[in-house]
C-alpha cells in the first residue's frame, strides 16, 4: 500500500478521535516547546555570556604577571626578563607596565579624585599596538610628543560621581600624592602631572578594565618608583597562538616564577561549562518528551486494542503484516510532526516572553542588580536550525518508538481472534 | 478438468485451556471453476473453522490447500496475505465494514492495498456498488444502512478484486428472511452472471437448494456431499 496513502488513511482516523488526538499531541507540544525554549534561551545566555567576555577581554593579550598564586613571594620582573620576553617568537609586541605600589589621590585645586592603579606604560606600545580599542579619547588625545609630565585619566576617576562635572579636562595641571616604597621604608612624593586626554569608559567586564587607572610615561613611572616591572603584556597575532606562546613564556622562567594569563583558555572554560549547562537544561526538557511518548504508547494501546477487529478485517481482506504496522506508525509520526510544527514556534515564542520577564524583573530590582547594566544583562533566545533540526528528530523518534510497541501487536493479530473479537 | 480449489485431509484442532478440541479432522473435497458450493452443518460443525483455512486465514495442523493452483503450505504470511488481496473474497455475516468509511472507501479498500491509484479504484468501485444496486449509498458510512445494505457492501468488497473465489459465513444470518433471500439472489446472480465461485456456509436452505455441491459438516466430518445440477 502506498504511504501516501497509509498517511491519508492515518490523518482520517485521528481526525475521527480528535480530542484523543490532540491531547496526545499536547504533549509532544509541550516537550517539543520545553526543548526548543530552554535551548534557545541556553544558547542566547552562552552567546551573551560569551560576547560580553570577548567584550571584556583582548582575546590576543596575554598578562605576565610575577608570581604565582600556588606560592606567592611576589618578586617583580627585572629588565633582563623584560627583555627575554621580548624575543618570545610569535609574539607581535610586548610591553611592560611598572606602576604604583598603592592608590593615589590626585588634586586638582579644592578637588581630589583617587586612581586605583598609576601605571607607567610605552604609550605607542601600550594603547597604539596592545590597547588600541580602550585607548577612545572624551577629552583632549594622545599627545604627538610624549612628556615627563604627560598623564591620560580613566573614566571613573575623573567621573568618580556621574552627576557631578569631571574633575579634570585637559591641560588642566594635577598633583599627585604618591607613596613610594624603598628598600627599608615607605616615603611619601608629590609630582606634578598636565592631563592630555580622559578616557571614555572601557567597559566593566574583565580582567583588563582601565576606569580606574592613570597612565604616565614608562620614563617618569621609572624614575619615581623604581626600574622594577609589574605586569608585562603580550600581543599576539591570532588568538589560536596564544597557548603555544604563553608556553614560550612560561619556559623562559622557573616553575611558579610567573604567571600567564590567557584570556582564550578561559573563554573556552567557561563556553565548555555554559555548553554542559545547555545540555544539561535540555536534557530535563527531553524528560517531557519522554513523559509524552510514553502517553503515546498508552493511547496506541489502547487504540489497538479497540480497533482489534478493524485489523482482522484488514487481515482478512489482504492486508499484510507490514501495512497495518505502517498505518499505526503513521499515526504516531503524524501525532510527532503536528506536535513539533506546533512546538517549535511555541518554544521561540515562550523563550522570547522569558527572556523579556527576566530583563523586566532584573530591571526593576534593587541592588546589584539594579542598574542599567540590566539591559546589557538581557538574553535574547537564539533561533537555530540545529536545535530545531534535533527537536523535530528527536520529537517523531520518540513517538516511532512508543509507538512501535502498539503497532507491532497491531500487526502481530491474529486473524481469525482479531475478527472474533467484540 | 483441474479444480480451482482442493482440499486434501484437512485437520485442524484446537487448544480451550488445557483441553484439546477438534474442530476439522479429515476434509477432503474439490471445488470447480465457477461452482457454487454450500456447506450445511450445525454450529460447532466446523464450518466457520473450514472456511478460514480454506481463506488462509488461519493454517491447517495437517492437509494441503490450494487455490488456483498455488498450495498455501508454502507460503509464509505475507505471500498469503497476497493471496487473500488477489485470489479470496470474504463475505462475513456480520458484515464486518469498517465503520469510520463510507461505503465506496470500503469497497476500494482492496484495491487501495493493491497499490491501484486512485482514481481507477474510485471508478471500479463504483462500478461495482452499482453492481451491487447500491449506485444512492456510496457516500454513507455502514451505520447509516440497513444490514442488507452493509452486506452488499460486504460483497461488492470481496468482488472488487475480481477474485477466483469468494467465501462466505452465513451471510444471511444476520439478515430477516426477505433481505436474506435478496442477498442469496444477488449472489446466485453474479455466479450465473460472471461464473463467480462461491463457498457459502449456511443454514439457509434457499442457498442449498440451488448450490452445484452441497457439504453437510457434523463433528468436523464431511458426512455427506450432494452433487448438484451443473449448470453450465
Amino acid at each position: 500500500m502506498r504511504l501516501r496513502r497509509i498517511f491519508s488513511m492515518a490523518w482520517e482516523n485521528m481526525k475521527q478521535r480528535r480530542l484523543r488526538a490532540f491531547l496526545t499531541t499536547l504533549g509532544v507540544v509541550i516537550g517539543i516547546t520545553a526543548i526548543i525554549a530552554l535551548a534557545s534561551l541556553g544558547e542566547g545566555f552562552r552567546v551573551s555570556i560569551t560576547q560580553r567576555m570577548e567584550q571584556g577581554f583582548e582575546l590576543d593579550v596575554l598578562t605576565v604577571i610575577p608570581g604565582s598564586f600556588l606560592v606567592g613571594g611576589i618578586e617583580k620582573f627585572n629588565d633582563t626578563e623584560v627583555a627575554k620576553v621580548r624575543e618570545v617568537s610569535n609574539i607581535s609586541v610586548a610591553t611592560q607596565v611598572t606602576r604604583a605600589p598603592r592608590s593615589v589621590i590626585l588634586y586638582n585645586g579644592d578637588k581630589n579624585a583617587t586612581a586605583l592603579v598609576v601605571a607607567g606604560v610605552n604609550f605607542t606600545e601600550f594603547a597604539g599596538e596592545v590597547f588600541p580599542k580602550r585607548f577612545r579619547f572624551e577629552e583632549g588625545e594622545m599627545p604627538e610628543q610624549i612628556e615627563n609630565d604627560t598623564l591620560i585619566i580613566g573614566y571613573k576617576v575623573n567621573h568618580p560621581n556621574e552627576t557631578e562635572p569631571a574633575f579634570v579636562h585637559p591641560n588642566d595641571t594635577v598633583t599627585m600624592n604618591t607613596i613610594v616604597l624603598n628598600d627599608t621604608s615607605q616615603i611619601f612624593g608629590s609630582y606634578n602631572f598636565t592631563v592630555t586626554g580622559t578616557l571614555e569608559k572601557t567597559g566593566t567586564a574583565g580582567l583588563t578594565s582601565f576606569d580606574y587607572w592613570v597612565f604616565i610615561s614608562l620614563e617618569t613611572a621609572r624614575n619615581i618608583y623604581g626600574n622594577a616591572t609589574d605586569l608585562i603584556y603580550v600581543k599576539v597575532p591570532d588568538p589560536e597562538l596564544s597557548e603555544s606562546v604563553a608556553e614560550g613564556i612560561e619556559d623562559l622562567f622557573p616553575p611558579y616564577r610567573i604567571t600567564v594569563v590567557v584570556p582564550l583558555a578561559f573563554i573556552q572554560q567557561v563556553n565548555s561549562i555554559l555548553n554542559m549547562v545547555e545540555i544539561f537544561l535540555t536534557s530535563i526538557a527531553s524528560i517531557a518528551l519522554l513523559v509524552a511518548g510514553i502517553g503515546i504508547m498508552n493511547i496506541m494501546t489502547v487504540s489497538v486494542m479497540e480497533r482489534t477487529r478493524e485489523i482482522g478485517i484488514l487481515k482478512a481482506v489482504g492486508a499484510k503484516s507490514r501495512t497495518i504496522l505502517t498505518m499505526f506508525l503513521a499515526e504516531a509520526v503524524l501525532i510527532g510532526i503536528v506536535g513539533s510544527v506546533i512546538g517549535v514556534p511555541t518554544g521561540y515564542g515562550i523563550a522570547h516572553v522569558l527572556s523579556y520577564v527576566i530583563t523586566r524583573f532584573a530591571a526593576f530590582q534593587p541592588g546589584w542588580f539594579g542598574d542599567p547594566e540590566a539591559e546589557r544583562a538581557a538574553i535574547a533566545p537564539i533561533f537555530s536550525w540545529s536545535w530545531v533540526i534535533i527537536a523535530v528528530i528527536f520529537g517523531i523518534a520518540i513517538c516511532i518508538l512508543f509507538g512501535l510497541y502498539p503497532a507491532r501487536k497491531a500487526a502481530k493479530l491474529d486473524p481469525v481472534e482479531a475478527l472474533r473479537y467484540e | 478438468m483441474t479444480a480451482l480449489l482442493e482440499a486434501k485431509g484437512l485437520k485442524k484442532t484446537y487448544r480451550m485451556g488445557k483441553v484439546l478440541v477438534p474442530a476439522l479432522r479429515e476434509i477432503t473435497f474439490d471445488v470447480a471453476d465457477g461452482e457454487f458450493v454450500a456447506v450445511f452443518g450445525p454450529s460447532g460443525s466446523g464450518k466457520s473453522t473450514l472456511l478460514h483455512l480454506l481463506g488462509g486465514l488461519d493454517r491447517p495442523d495437517e492437509g494441503e490447500i490450494s487455490v488456483d493452483g498455488i498450495s498455501f503450505s508454502t507460503l509464509n504470511d505475507n505471500d498469503l496475505a497476497e493471496v487473500r488481496l488477489r485470489k479470496i473474497g470474504f463475505v462475513f455475516q456480520f458484515f464486518n465494514l469498517l465503520p469510520r468509511l463510507d461505503a465506496l472507501r470500503n469497497v476500494e479498500l482492496p484495491l487501495t492495498l493493491a497499490d491501484l491509484p486512485e482514481k481507477e479504484s474510485i471508478k471500479k468501485a463504483e462500478d461495482m456498488l452499482k453492481l451491487v444496486g447500491l449506485e444512492d449509498r456510496m457516500s454513507h458510512r455502514p451505520s447509516e444502512m440497513s444490514g442488507g445494505e452493509q452486506q452488499r457492501v460486504a460483497i461488492a468488497r470481496a468482488l472488487i478484486n475480481d477474485p477466483k473465489i469468494v467465501l462466505a459465513d452465513e451471510p444471511t444470518g444476520n439478515l430477516d428472511t426477505a433481505t436474506g433471500g435478496e442477498i442469496v439472489q444477488l449472489m446466485k446472480r453474479l455466479n450465473k452472471e460472471k461464473g463467480q465461485t462461491f463457498v457459502v456456509v449456511t443454514h439457509d436452505p434457499a442457498i442449498a437448494e440451488t448450490a452445484d455441491q452441497i457439504l453437510y459438516l457434523k463433528d468436523g466430518m464431511i458426512q455427506k456431499t450432494k452433487k448438484g445440477r451443473r449448470r453450465l
